[in-house]
């Protein structure tokens, strides 16, 4: 189209130009091939699967509530990747959301507060356990695990005795109420909304040195400190994020429930492990840390809700979705073992 | 001199014991009551399989989240044999022994042979067994219990000691022979220690870390038998609650995450102060809600613990 506007001055730039597109082909392979790509690829075709294979998948109806699921998800998976960055791991996510969201229900059914201050102090009260976790992890040196093992029983623990148990369900309608907006016919605004929460993690690891320091401390804490970076600091902000991030997705799930309750995220809040590991890990993020994949950690949250909402709608029964959610992970893992397998196989022959 | 400070750890733990239980028994007279001594003893018998599940693992240097898991699958399917083929209470323990068996064999093989960290893998599996338990049962309790089983679940010995004490001394006590006696105790522990050095001295780690993952299943499916003789009921949610108990045991113990320091005394006397004052909150009628706080509390004082011995050990050394 633009062929008239090339005159023969602009040969040498024309090549300059075919240089370009022959990089910018280049880079689109590398993203093609890269698990970024294949994870949304796979969740493409399973939602593609799925839409042939049951009746109803499809519809604005199992959309609409695929969309509110798959933003819960995804926060799950980016609170739990947060940590996972800086080398470590945080047990306590269900729990610290669990918190986080029975404060805010405090907020509003005892002390009458609005809607918007109660849900900041569900954010801070995340983060402020989050923040929590990092400091003693941070101070004592001990590892993420046995610490969040820990004060994961510690947090519900507590909330348990403060709440006695009690959910709060009787909460204005206009916390509730955002989940019942749509974009369109079946788009529910949270899951734009986690997008967004997406592009500021991405912004933050790519561009920031604070999350640059975090990845630096994931990938070696000991070069890291030898560089000037505050280790301590990076470990305590990491899993202050995690906590903010776990506060926002219980938010969110308090909100499509309409109340907010103590059972919400299981015992414990363990049922929040399974999908805040499989998001980061089948999303391409390293677990010994270092290496963040914050789309492929999206795109892996997408893929799962797709086939947990999939396998509910071929009848597989409730019971053995989790079976095959366990199994994907597994899966996945060997895969990437598989692959990474093969890669050093090749490389000394080439 | 030596001797002393290897055992430093569960000597004085014992003392706490006894001392917890005098103190609690001064306090409220019907602590010492016989019903609440069975009680205890119970409570002892079953913590003590699902601790030392965990510790074996931990003695490598890894952990088994699915240990919950595999005790629950065990647990419905002991008493589903037992409900609907009619088998023999004998022959549906062996059974369940051998699905523990080759659930950890599974946990074992993915982890030594393909190479893929103890966390992920048992992460994977621990809902995967999960699954298949709630496939299986639907979430629905199984209540054809034989009589001999449930009698074995309620019945004492003598006086206050339970039925079930009895096969958790036995495997405790061939998990401590296991551990202090055999070359095979000494490997775990040396591959647990030091990976590389237990490799150069002529040790295969892949071969005991599938081994301690086995005998970790052996021990969960152990437990969730006892779950079952215990509740009179196949309940498909035993070893929901595990999770957190099977890491406080050992870690009060003075097991080292990283692995090579586990001791079975440290442990048993681990566990019987979390059933010591798990059970005073029950006497004392405070809420059952501060069992979890109190355990989470335990857990963080006893790693900080662990880690001020350890540092004043090396400081020391």
């Amino acid at each position: 189209m633009n062929k008239s506007a090339l005159s023969p001055l602009d040969e040498p730039r024309m090549s300059e130009e075919m240089g370009r597109v022959g990089l910018t082909r280049a880079r689109l392979a590398a993203r093609l091939a890269s698990p970024e790509f294949s994870i949304f690829a796979l969740a493409a075709a399973a939602f593609g699967l799925f839409a042939l294979l049951t009746q109803g998948f499809d519809s604005p109806f199992n959309l609409f509530s695929l969309a509110r699921s798959a933003a819960v998800n995804i926060l799950i998976g980016l609170a739990m990747m947060s940590v996972i960055v800086s080398g470590g791991l945080d047990l306590s996510v269900g729990a610290i959301g669990v918190c986080a969201s029975m404060a805010s229900g405090a907020a509003m059914q005892l002390l009458g507060w609005p809607v918007a201050p109660a849900v900041i102090v569900a954010l801070l009260v995340g983060a402020a356990l989050g923040f929590l976790n990092g400091q003693i992890i941070a101070r004592s040196g001990l590892h993420s695990f046995v610490v969040t093992l820990g004060t994961m029983s510690l947090f519900f623990g507590g909330m348990i005795i403060l709440t006695r148990g009690q959910p709060f369900d009787s909460l204005p309608d206009a916390f509730s109420d955002p989940m019942r907006w749509r974009i369109g016919r079946w788009l529910s605004p949270m899951l734009p909304l986690t997008f967004v929460v997406a592009a500021a993690l991405a912004y933050l690891y790519r561009l920031t040195d604070l999350g640059r320091g975090m990845l630096a401390v994931g990938a070696n804490s000991q070069a890291a400190l030898l560089s000037g970076i505050s280790v301590r600091r990076m470990i305590t902000l990491s899993h202050a994020l995690a906590g903010l991030l776990a506060a926002l997705a219980a938010t969110l799930l308090a909100m499509r429930n309409g109340a907010a309750i103590t059972s919400m995220a299981g015992d414990l809040g363990q049922d929040w492990l399974l999908p805040g590991f499989l998001a980061p890990i089948l999303g391409g993020t390293a677990l010994e840390g270092g290496r963040v994949a914050v789309w492929g950690t999206v795109f892996a949250a997408l893929l799962v809700t797709i086939i947990n909402s999939g396998l509910l709608l071929l009848h597989v029964g409730d019971f053995w979705v989790q079976f095959f959610l366990g199994v994907l992970l597994l899966s996945a893992v060997l895969i990437d073992h598989l692959r990474k397998h093969l890669l050093a196989k090749r490389r000394p022959s080439a | 001199m030596s001797i002393w400070r290897r055992n430093e750890a569960w000597i004085g733990l014992a003392a706490i014991d006894s001392l917890v239980f005098v103190l609690l028994g001064l306090l409220h007279p019907s602590f010492f009551s016989s019903f609440n001594i069975f009680v205890l003893l119970n409570t002892i018998a079953l913590s003590t399989m699902i601790a030392l599940g965990q510790m074996v693992v931990i003695a490598v240097g890894q952990m088994n989240l699915s240990l919950g898991s595999i005790g629950g699958l065990a647990a419905v399917i002991f008493a589903g044999a037992m409900q609907t083929i009619g088998l023999p209470p004998v022959l549906a323990v062996l059974l369940a022994l051998c699905l523990g068996l080759v659930c950890g064999l599974i946990n074992g093989f993915f982890t030594a042979r393909i190479g893929i960290s103890a966390f992920i893998v048992t992460l994977a599996t621990f809902a995967a067994y999960k699954g298949i338990n709630l496939g299986l049962t639907a979430a629905q309790p199984l209540y054809g219990i034989p009589a001999s089983v449930k009698l074995a679940g309620s019945a004492s010995v003598i006086g206050p000691v339970p039925w079930l004490l009895v096969p958790s001394l036995v495997i405790t006590l061939l998990v401590w022979f296991v551990l202090a006696r055999l070359p095979l105790g000494r490997q775990i522990l040396a591959v647990g220690g030091n990976r590389q050095a237990s490799e150069l001295a002529g040790v295969s780690p892949n071969r005991i870390v599938i081994l301690t993952h086995a005998l970790s299943g052996v021990i969960a499916a152990a437990a969730g038998i006892m779950a079952v003789a215990r509740l009179q009921v196949g309940q498909p949610t035993i070893g929901d609650d595990w999770l957190i108990p099977s890491f406080t045991a050992p870690i009060i113990g003075g097991a080292v995450l990283s692995g090579g320091r586990v001791g079975v005394a440290g442990t048993v006397c681990g566990v019987i102060l979390v059933s010591l004052i798990t059970q005073a909150l029950v006497v004392f009628r405070v809420d059952p809600y501060y069992v979890q706080f109190a355990l989470g509390c335990m857990i963080l004082c006893a790693v900080g613990a662990n880690r001020l011995r350890m540092g004043r050990r090396l400081g020391a050394g």
